[in-house]
């Protein structure tokens, strides 16, 4: 489902941020991504969500090479992934509510879908009681979880998580992994960046570590 | 369809939030489209005094004293079969000294104590509305200036191409004045909108990475800018009708029967249409390039 061959990714300031990896992801797989901070992780996410582009090597997901799709099939890439995003980009303008069924709005579905399936998931992530705030009047976990419902709610391909559990504590934590799993048994592909080696232990799935950029563990 | 509703809903919510700007902008287009909208009506009247009056043209083939009646009969003949002439009536001597009299009582005295009647019988020829080509007509006064027993012809409608010219004058002004105004209130335009977009940076950056496609990205600022325009172009029309109705019956009708002119009308359906059209597809356009970074 997501090859890398080589990639590596060079910011401004010319420090590798990713170098030479080489990594094979299967379809339907459930891996994490590990490693200290500034080692790379959030980088490999943003090349796959094409908010990025890789300085070398190729980057191919679903057999397609990503840094040659066109605009609007990287919109349409993108409306097949979903993506928590570390610092969470919701839209402030938007109550949470309609910031997870803003993703649904732009893929044209109708307005009763949108409303059962934001249910159905706000319900996952326990937050039925918040469905009118707005993102700044949530604390931090609460927008977290928000960002996962978001991420969660259009059935996506993928789902790529930035420390999706960073600002919670481990029992919402777990909630929260027992989701991407259940999306996972649906046939999810899914790739969870984080340093809580407890949670990794606890979830037991595949692993792959980074330092400074490069793939140092997989286990 | 949802695309539209989406773009209209959170066009209208921009709008309100920037309602002071929004404001100036829907302004700058209405001043716009007020001025083209106003050239228009007096233009459009203007023509149509024009055509009224050259509708109601006359020649006068004057005939020389003692013309023979079959040679009346030839002339008359030969000015029917014109393709600009609609009817021909003969005026004889007698006739014109009557109408004068009528026309002009004080002068009718020094005339009768003449001793002969100096008024010479006349071709009255109407012709056919001139709006346009006027050379064939000339080409008839020439041709009857020529003809054996006419006397003169008296065709004087050089005032009326002159009007017809000055109407297109006057329209070519209203059209470059409505179009620069035009220009200026799509620059406004566009940069109200371009206002509305920077404040929500942040939230576009969003749409892109979850994967919104760039219609529901522009199309907001697209629309935002029609509601602008079709704004403007409704408040120059009301603006327009109010002047416009309550001027008639006091100022415009008296003045219109002055000029011998039937009627003075509004802006027809069409150039209503076309009206907001313009405002709408300024609009538009104004959006669409100031989204262009969206
Ligand atoms: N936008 C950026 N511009 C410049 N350098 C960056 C940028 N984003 C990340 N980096 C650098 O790239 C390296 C990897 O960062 P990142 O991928 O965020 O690591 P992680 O998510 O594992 O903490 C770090 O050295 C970081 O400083
Ligand atoms: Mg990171």
């Amino acid at each position: 489902m997501i090859e890398t061959y080589h990639l590596s990714k060079v910011y401004s300031r010319g420090v590798y941020a990713l170098r030479d990896v080489t990594l094979s992801i299967d379809k339907g797989e459930f891996l994490f991504l590990t490693g200290a901070s500034g080692a790379g992780k959030s980088t490999l996410l943003r090349l796959l969500l094409c908010a990025e582009q890789p300085t070398e090597g190729t980057l191919k997901v679903g057999g397609r090479v990503l840094s040659d799709l066109t605009p609007a099939e990287v919109q349409s890439h993108r409306r097949s992934v979903g993506f928590v995003f570390q610092d969470f980009r919701l839209v402030p303008r938007f109550t949470v509510f309609q910031n997870v069924a803003f993703v649904m709005r732009v893929l044209g579905v109708d307005l009763a879908t949108q409303q059962r399936k934001t249910f159905q998931v706000w319900k996952g992530v326990g937050l039925q009681h918040r469905m009118n705030a707005y993102p700044e009047d949530l604390s931090g976990g609460e927008q977290q979880r928000v960002a996962v419902a978001r991420a969660l709610v259009n059935d996506p391909q993928i789902v790529l998580a930035d420390e999706p559990t960073g600002n919670l504590d481990p029992d919402l934590s777990l909630e929260i992994m027992n989701l991407f799993r259940e999306a996972n048994s649906r046939g999810t592909t899914v790739l969870v960046a984080t340093h809580d080696l407890w949670m990794i232990r606890r979830v037991g799935r595949r692993v792959v570590g980074l330092e400074h950029g490069r793939v140092v563990e997989v286990s | 369809m949802r695309l539209l509703r989406y773009a209209f809903e959170e066009a209208a919510a921009s709008l309100w939030r920037g309602r002071r700007s929004s404001l100036l902008s829907t302004a700058t287009i209405a001043i716009a489209l007020f001025v083209t909208g106003a050239f228009l009506i007096v233009t459009s009247n203007l023509e149509r005094m024009a055509e009224e009056w050259s509708g109601a043209a006359e020649m006068s083939v004057y005939l020389e004293d003692g013309l023979g009646g079959p040679e009346r009969s030839a002339l008359e003949r030969d000015l029917r079969t014109d393709a600009s002439v609609t009817s021909v009536e003969f005026i004889s001597k007698e006739m014109a000294l009557a109408r004068f009299r009528q026309t002009f009582p004080d002068l009718a005295q020094t005339l009768g104590g003449m001793q002969e009647n100096p008024l010479p019988a006349s071709l009255d020829v109407r012709l056919r509305s001139s709006s346009g080509e006027s050379a064939p007509i000339d080409a008839l006064v020439t041709r009857m200036r020529t003809m054996p027993g006419v006397a003169d012809v008296r065709y004087d409608q050089d005032w009326l191409d002159r009007l017809l010219r000055g109407v297109r004058v006057l329209r070519l002004v209203g059209f470059s004045l409505g179009g620069a105004l035009l220009l200026a209130a799509a620059l406004t335009i566009a940069n109200v909108v371009r206002l509305a977009l920077t404040a929500r940076r942040d939230e576009l950056d969003i749409m892109h990475l979850v994967g919104a496609p760039p219609a529901y990205v522009r199309g907001p600022f697209v629309m935002e800018g029609a509601l602008h325009g079709g704004m403007g172009a409704l408040a120059a029309l009301l603006v327009l009708a109010a002047v416009f109705f309550s001027a008639r019956p006091h100022v415009l009708t008296p003045l219109a029967s002055a000029l011998n002119l039937s009627s003075v009308s509004f802006l027809s359906p069409l150039l209503v249409v076309l009206i907001v059209g313009g405002g709408l597809g300024v609009g538009c356009l104004a959006g669409w390039v100031a989204s262009r970074r969206a």
